[in-house]
């Protein structure tokens, strides 16, 4: 039975690796050999899962993160369903240990295509793989990199004084700034962003601004905001990448930095906010690996729309159903989080940061992030 | 000088009163006649000829064959070709049936038929002859003569009589039948409406009737018979009281050829006992002697209420001509057959009952899944009297009762429980009486009647459990299907790539498979060849013990007769069509088969044969049905026991049916942190 304790995070440094990739490989052939031992026993294969539901969420006060609980699930062969999902498993077993063989990588997009030969058990959709990529990564206990499967899309763009060195594709290890080294669109984060792979050598800045939208990212580097509050400005692009968040974690782990989250003011945004802090429903099971408890949530707050006159629309049906699913998601189950919701259903209204705007463009630099920095105590 | 009065009202009336002419009255009544435009006009034409030709040939107990050729005669142009090979018409009578309205021998009949009051045919000729100017021809010849009559016929409008326009003999290849030649201003199309759907709802409901239809392109569509059993002959009945209006209760006491009163009542009607006789008359106060002619209209009265309110016996059904479930099966399978239906629901034959004084009895077909459109209202195809009603489907008290059924419990959709059901199925209903009401003359829609609309609905719930057990069974099959899919697709392959990841030989996988399964699985395949009709039938026995299974078939007795059986059955019982075998004993995913033969064009297919295994519950079995107890076989000991056995031990002790399927948690839970 899988534990949630947290993977250990893959590496890819040249002399561990052989020695790392096997031990990677080796639950996911204990799994072949538990279905095969039921098969010979004359029983009907199954395997048992935490369920990645917001009812299986468990707040770790140690860690300060929401992790899988104990509520368990069955995947059996006695449903066809369950038998293609099993059967599917194995082909993705078979497909790593043979990358493995010869030491290849795939994007997860290339495994959807890969599937294709697999007759009955080939994937529907990309979902559909990802799901089972991370049943894999909870039942082995693995991350998916160590399985030498990535995403194609890299993380997100860092802008700001902070020196790191990258060990790039050809094995050379670059030193590079992020706001002197690179151009207007900032240090583009890779899908690793282990220990071995990218390292921090220094940083002058006081706090991390994680930013949802690319625009607002813009206005902050255009307006000098990183050199003026010695920020670093990160862009999450939308719902974070895992390497984002992972990103996100180290910064403040190893550089011991407060990060504040600055989004959009919609219940799609308060989700943002909540995967980068408190963990993310599907990935659940690396919580402690991907979650920043210490992220706190700046704004665009219901309050601010009021407070602050901005611009709004009015909340969509879409958008009341997702602002209710979350009065009962219980990574929001505080208080503060409660009457935020709350308020922003009373009212009705939601506001994009850029309808900051509306007071020129100056005003978020010059009193928007001042002013909530100060009263969150980060400046 | 004399003034000269202004003539007064009722003169200037009466200078204005005339006859009218049938050219008036028909133009008119168009609509009710059913000529008000070219397309319609051309259905009634066909209509009224086929109608004529069915019914004479059921009076003279002919197989009836029908062609209806239907040719392009000019810009809006056609000519109509209806010929029959039934009795024929005599001479004399040529004229005035198809050249006279309201002219015909089954107005005053107490029995069913299609046509009845005679305006029919004879509409149609002078359509035909007021549209484009040409005589109807007519060929008849009766068995007795040798040569055909050949009549040009135009319907004289002032008089209503008609007028020959040329007269000549014919040698005819045939001994006897006629043929009706109309040239009229029709439009053909074929669909909704068409005399296409007119034939092929006739086809299914006259089962003994062979029709052919010519269309304008040439195309010949046939309807063969299903069946050389012509349908029994409707007798003719007396008229029962309580459908007696006083008008004809006069007609009747003056036509009588009966002395008396007492005599009329008891012989001249049906259902009137002496007693009841005497009842009635002591009742009205009229003496049972007295001549029935001398009865006056003030009596009339006093009589009919004291008959209306007698206990008499009921009208009898004697007089109706029902389909019969059998042939409506046969009907329908013989026209749908290119649709390929994947359940006939056995047709329901109401037993006759009454409303106002005549017989009617209601007949229901239901028929379902195959190309039948999935996702629209149900087909409904109505017929009164064995004839297709095409026309006002929302006004007819047929379409209501299908409406206002919940077929929702009956497997077929349906917004809010009530309306027109939609699914693959097409509902037959037939209403048979001697005077079905309809809602106008146009007769295109029963009208709404209590006692009919309980008897449909009655009907329709018969046939609709049918569909119920049939969906029920087949959601059985379907889930049967995903399990059947798991154990021969799913299994073999996983057992495969565990056992190549871990280096293991692959295991024997009969034990997995028999708790999957978990059933006695059973099926029969029919075939045909030369040699005979071959039902191949194979058991397997998917559950996790060795069984030895006791097997029934139950067989149509008349297919029971000429055939063969591999292995021979331990027992048979050919009245009731049954055959029993014990097999021998079956290991844990075991299989044998069994042979049936049946001589060559045996009318049989795979749902005529029913099978039922002894010892083995519902829950355990696929393609048979437990043994039912009326059967009343004295079951080997062994059987006995395994049965027993299985019922001690219950319900599987398997627990996982408790736990949370994890794919399903999965999705259902939805909320995610993306949108």
């Amino acid at each position: 039975m899988p534990r949630n304790r947290a993977p250990a995070p893959a590496t890819t440094s040249d002399e561990e690796e052989t020695a790392v990739r096997a031990d990677a490989l080796r639950p996911t052939l204990e799994l072949a050999e538990q279905i095969w031992n039921q098969l010979d026993a004359g029983e009907i294969p199954r395997m048992r899962l935490p369920l990645r539901t917001k009812q299986n969420l468990e707040f770790r006060m140690r860690e300060g993160v929401w992790k899988l609980g104990r509520q368990m699930g069955t995947r059996s062969a006695r449903k066809l369903d369950g038998a293609l999902m099993l059967l599917r498993t194995f082909y993705l077993v078979d497909f790593i240990n043979e990358m493995a063989k010869s030491k290849k990588t795939s994007t997860l997009r290339e495994l959807y295509y890969i599937s294709e030969a697999w007759q009955e058990a080939k994937f529907h959709s990309e979902d559909e793989s990802n799901l089972l990529i991370e049943d894999l990564e909870v039942l082995c206990q693995r991350l998916r990199e160590d399985f030498r499967l990535h995403p194609e899309e890299n993380g997100a763009s860092v802008l700001g004084d902070l020196t790191i060195k990258e060990r790039n594709r050809k094995g050379i290890v670059k030193t590079i700034n992020c706001r002197d080294d690179v151009g207007d669109g900032g240090y583009a984060l890779p899908f690793n962003v282990e220990k071995g792979k990218i390292e921090f050598v220094k940083t002058s800045a006081k706090f991390v601004i994680a930013i949802e939208c690319g625009g607002m990212v813009d206005r902050l580097a255009e307006n000098g905001f990183d050199e003026q509050y010695d920020a670093i400005l990160i862009h999450l692009k939308g719902q974070p990448a895992r390497s984002t968040r992972r990103f996100l974690r180290r910064v403040t782990e190893e550089l011991k930095l407060p990060v504040v989250v600055f989004t959009d003011g919609d219940p799609w945004s308060f989700r943002i906010y909540a995967s980068v802090a408190y963990g993310a429903i599907k990935t659940a099971h690396l919580s402690s690996y991907l979650a920043t408890p210490s992220a706190e949530f700046l704004g665009v707050t219901a309050s601010d729309i009021e407070n602050y006159d901005l611009p709004s629309d009015h909340l969509s049906e879409q958008d009341v159903r997702a602002l209710q699913a979350e009065l009962t998601d219980p990574r929001f189950g505080t208080a503060e989080w409660r009457s935020e919701i709350e308020l922003m259903l009373k009212n009705g209204k939601k506001a994009e940061q850029q309808s900051l705007a509306k007071y020129g463009l100056n005003y978020v630099t010059e009193h928007y992030l001042p002013e909530k920095l100060a009263e969150m105590g980060v400046l | 000088m004399r003034s000269v009065a202004p003539p007064s009202i009722a003169q200037q009336l009466a200078a204005k009163q005339r006859e009218i002419s049938v050219a008036e009255f028909f133009e008119r009544n168009r609509q009710i006649l059913g000529f008000d435009n070219p397309q319609r006009s051309l259905l009634t034409t066909v209509k009224e000829a086929v109608d004529n030709s069915l019914d004479s040939c059921e009076e003279a107990r002919i197989l009836p064959e029908v062609t209806v050729q239907i040719a392009k005669e000019g810009e809006d142009r056609l000519r109509v070709t209806i010929d029959d090979n039934g009795p024929g018409i005599l001479r004399r009578e040529i004229p005035n049936v198809f050249a006279r309205l309201l002219y015909g021998s089954r107005f005053h009949s107490n029995r069913q038929a299609r046509g009845q009051q005679g305006i029919g045919i004879s509409a149609a000729v002078l359509y035909a002859n007021l549209t484009t100017a040409r005589p109807a021809k007519i060929v008849s010849k009766i068995e007795e003569e040798e040569a055909a009559h050949v009549l040009e016929l135009f319907l004289d409008t002032q008089k209503n009589q008609p007028r020959i326009v040329s007269e000549d003999v014919l040698l005819w290849d045939r001994p006897h039948g006629t043929k009706v030649e109309l040239v009229l201003r029709a439009r053909y199309v074929r669909g909704r409406q068409s005399p296409y759907e007119y034939l092929r709802g006739t086809a299914i409901v006259n089962p003994h009737a062979r029709i052919l239809l010519i269309e304008p392109d040439g195309t010949r569509v046939t309807f063969e018979r299903a069946t050389t059993d012509l349908p029994p002959i409707a007798k003719e009945t007396l008229p029962h009281p309580y459908g007696l209006e006083l008008g004809e209760l006069g007609y009747f006491l003056k036509s009588t050829k009966r002395p008396t009163l007492g005599e009329f009542l008891a012989k001249d009607l049906q259902g009137v006992s002496a007693r009841a006789a005497r009842e009635v008359l002591a009742q009205c106060a009229l003496p049972a002697n007295r001549p029935p002619s001398s009865v006056h209209s003030e009596e009339q009265e006093r009589l009919l209420t004291a008959l209306h309110g007698a206990a008499l016996i009921a009208p009898s059904g004697d007089c109706l001509s029902p389909i019969g479930s059998m042939l409506i099966k046969r009907g329908l399978r013989n026209v749908l057959g290119d649709v390929r239906p994947e359940f006939y629901a056995p047709p329901v034959s109401r037993p006759p009952k009454v409303r106002a004084g005549f017989p009617f009895m209601v007949e229901v077909g239901i028929v379902y899944g195959g190309a039948l459109p999935p996702d629209q209202p149900v087909q409904i195809l109505r017929f009164a009297n064995r004839v297709p009603l095409l026309f006002q489907q929302g006004a007819c008290a047929i379409t209501n009762a299908i409406s206002n059924l919940d077929w929702r419990r009956y497997g077929l959709d349906q917004r809010g429980g009530s309306g027109l059901p939609s699914g693959p199925a097409l509902i037959l209903v037939h209403v048979a009486s001697t005077k079905i009401p309809f809602t106008s003359e146009a007769k295109e829609a029963v009208a709404e009647d209590p006692e009919i609309d309980r008897e449909v609905t009655l009907a329709l719930q018969v046939a609709a459990r049918h569909l119920r057990t049939h969906l029920s069974r087949r959601t059985r099959r379907d889930l049967a299907g995903a399990k059947f899919e798991i154990i021969l697709k799913i299994l073999p392959k996983l057992a495969e790539k565990t056992s190549h990841l871990t280096g293991k030989p692959v295991p024997d996988l009969t034990p997995v498979i028999t708790r999957i399964m978990d059933v006695v699985n059973l099926e029969a395949a029919v075939s045909r060849d030369a040699s005979g009709v071959h039902v191949a039938v194979e058991a397997v026995n998917y559950t996790p013990r060795a069984r030895v299974l006791e097997l029934f078939a139950e067989i149509p007795p008349e297919a029971m007769a000429g055939a063969t059986f591999d292995p021979a059955p331990d027992g048979t019982d050919p009245a009731l069509g049954r055959a029993w075998w014990t097999l021998s004993k079956l290991p844990p995913n075991g299989r044998t088969k069994l042979a049936l033969t049946f001589p060559p064009k045996t009318d049989l297919d795979a749902a005529d044969l029913d099978w039922y295994v002894a010892g083995v519950d519902e829950a355990h079995l696929l393609g048979a049905d437990p043994l039912p107890g009326d059967w009343d076989v004295r079951l080997p000991r062994t059987i006995v026991e395994a049965a027993e056995a299985a019922a001690a031990e219950g319900a599987p002790a398997d627990g996982a049916e408790e736990e949370v399927d994890y794919d399903a948690a999965e999705s259902s839970a939805g909320a995610s942190d993306d949108e």
